[in-house]
C-alpha cells in the first residue's frame, strides 16, 4: 500500500482475542469515522486477526472503510484484563496494547489521529485536532449520566497525577511528538519502576497511565498546557457497567446508564451527536448489527 | 405500592432521565461553540462576539491580540473573519440547542424522551 499518500487519517490498533471480536469493533469504528470525520482509515493488526479481517468482513466493506493495512509482528505482552458487561456479567480477555507507543512508526500518515476500537464518531469535533500542533489527548471524562469517572481514573492516585486517555491520541511530525512517543516507549519498558514510582494500582498496564507520566514528565512535573487537551471537553463514555440497548438510527443511541453507588439502578439515557468512548465492547458488538441495519437504510 | 407514591417515584424517574438529557444537550451545545482562530480557542458566547465587535467599532484592531480561552494571547489579523467565524458558530449552537430543547419540553413521558 503507498505511504504518505494521505496527510491526515485515522488509525486502528486491532488485535483480536477470544472473548472479544476487536475486528467488528473497528469495522463499525471506521465505518463512523468515514461518516463524520471522512478520513483515511489505516488498521495495524497482526497477521491472524488480518486472516480473521478477510474471513469475518465482506471485501466490499474492507475496501470501503479501510485505507491502509500496516501487518506487525511485535510480541505482545501477556496482559489479562477483567471487562463488565453491564454490572452482572464479568470475563477476563487479554488486552493488548503494549506496542500502543509505536503508532509513530506504524501511522502512515502525517498528522495522526490514533482511536482505540471501541470510540465512536458521532460528530466532527475530533476535526479540530487538525489544528493542533504536537499532541492532544483528553484529561477530562464524563459519563452518559454526567458522572465523572472514579476517582482513579480522574488522578493516577487519591494524591497522584493528572490522569490522561490514550483512547485518543492526535500527533502530528514534530519533534516534540517524537519526544512524547519515545517517553512513552521509555515508560513503557520501565513499567514496574514508574508504578512504584507514581504509585498507580493494579497489575493491568495501562497506556493511560505510561502517557499520563509522559504529560506530568513533559510538563516539568507541574501543570501545564504543553499537550492540547480538546480545550477542556470531556470524553463521554459508556462505562462497562452501562449498556447501550437500542439504536433508533445511527446517530440515536439509546443506553442504560448505571447508577455507580446503587448498581441496580439504571436510567434511560438517549445519547446523539456526541463521540462516544464504549468500555462495554460486547453492548458495542450486541447493537452493531442494527447500527449497520441503519446505514444500509439510508 | 401505594398508588401516590407510585405515581410520583415515576415522575421522579422521569425528572432524573429529562435533567440528564437537558445536559447531554447542553455538552453538544458546548463543543459546537469552540472555535479555533489562529492557533487560539475562543468561546462563541455573548461576552466573546461582543467584545470582538466593540474592538471592530472602536477600530482598535491594528496589531491586535485577543486573550484566548486558555489565556494564551492570540494575534488577530482580521477581527471581522474571527468575528464572523464566532457569530456562525454561536447561531448554529443556539439553534440545535433550540431544536432540542424544544422536543425535550414537549416530551411528557421518558418513552417519548428517547423518541423510542
Amino acid at each position: 500500500m503507498p505511504e504518505h499518500k494521505d496527510k491526515q487519517g485515522v488509525c486502528f490498533f486491532v488485535y483480536n482475542n477470544e472473548e472479544l471480536d476487536y475486528v467488528d469493533l473497528a469495522m463499525l469504528a471506521a465505518r463512523y469515522v468515514k461518516e463524520y470525520l471522512k478520513l483515511p482509515v489505516c488498521i495495524i493488526t497482526d497477521e491472524g486477526t488480518h486472516g480473521w479481517l478477510k474471513q469475518s468482513q465482506s471485501q466490499e466493506d474492507i475496501d470501503k472503510f479501510v485505507d491502509y493495512i500496516k501487518i506487525t509482528t511485535d510480541e505482545l505482552k501477556p496482559n489479562i484484563r477483567r471487562h463488565y458487561d453491564s454490572p452482572y456479567t464479568e470475563f477476563k480477555a487479554q488486552f493488548s496494547n503494549s506496542n500502543k507507543h509505536k503508532i509513530w512508526e506504524y501511522s502512515p500518515f502525517e498528522q495522526t489521529l490514533l482511536l482505540d476500537t471501541d470510540y465512536i464518531v458521532k460528530n466532527s469535533f475530533l476535526l479540530k485536532s487538525f489544528e493542533y500542533d504536537g499532541v492532544a489527548m483528553f484529561n477530562n471524562a464524563l459519563s452518559i449520566r454526567n458522572d465523572k469517572p472514579h476517582q482513579n481514573e480522574i488522578l493516577l492516585y487519591d494524591q497522584g497525577i493528572k490522569m490522561w486517555w490514550s483512547t485518543v491520541v492526535y500527533f502530528d511530525r514534530s519533534d516534540f511528538s517524537k519526544m512524547f512517543f519515545d517517553l512513552w516507549a521509555h515508560i513503557a519498558d520501565n513499567y514496574q519502576f514508574y508504578q512504584f514510582l507514581y504509585n498507580f494500582p493494579g497489575n493491568l498496564f495501562r497506556t493511560d497511565y505510561c502517557v499520563s507520566i509522559a504529560v506530568h514528565i513533559l510538563s516539568g512535573m507541574e501543570q501545564s498546557n504543553i499537550i492540547h487537551n480538546y480545550d477542556d471537553e470531556p470524553m463521554y463514555f459508556v462505562s462497562q457497567r452501562d449498556n447501550v440497548i437500542d439504536a433508533n438510527n445511527i446517530q440515536d443511541w439509546i443506553c442504560l446508564g448505571n447508577s455507580s453507588t446503587e448498581s441496580w439502578k439504571d436510567i434511560l439515557i438517549k445519547h446523539s451527536n456526541l463521540d462516544l468512548h464504549v468500555m462495554n465492547k460486547r453492548a458495542l458488538l450486541r447493537v452493531k448489527p442494527k447500527l449497520v441495519e441503519h446505514f444500509n437504510a439510508r | 405500592m401505594d398508588e401516590r407514591l407510585e405515581k410520583a417515584l415515576e415522575f421522579s424517574n422521569y425528572t432524573l432521565t429529562l435533567n440528564n438529557q437537558k445536559q447531554n444537550i447542553k455538552n453538544r451545545v458546548a463543543q459546537l461553540q469552540l472555535v479555533h482562530y489562529n492557533g487560539g480557542v475562543f468561546v462563541a458566547n455573548q461576552e466573546t462576539i461582543s467584545f470582538v465587535k466593540t474592538m471592530i467599532d472602536l477600530d482598535k484592531t491594528v496589531d491586535g491580540v485577543i486573550i484566548d480561552s486558555k489565556d494564551n494571547p492570540i494575534r488577530v489579523k482580521d477581527y471581522k473573519d474571527l468575528l464572523e467565524k464566532l457569530v456562525d458558530a454561536y447561531v448554529s449552537a443556539s439553534q440545535e440547542y433550540a431544536v432540542e430543547y424544544d422536543k425535550l419540553r414537549k416530551s411528557r413521558s421518558i418513552k417519548s424522551i428517547m423518541d423510542w
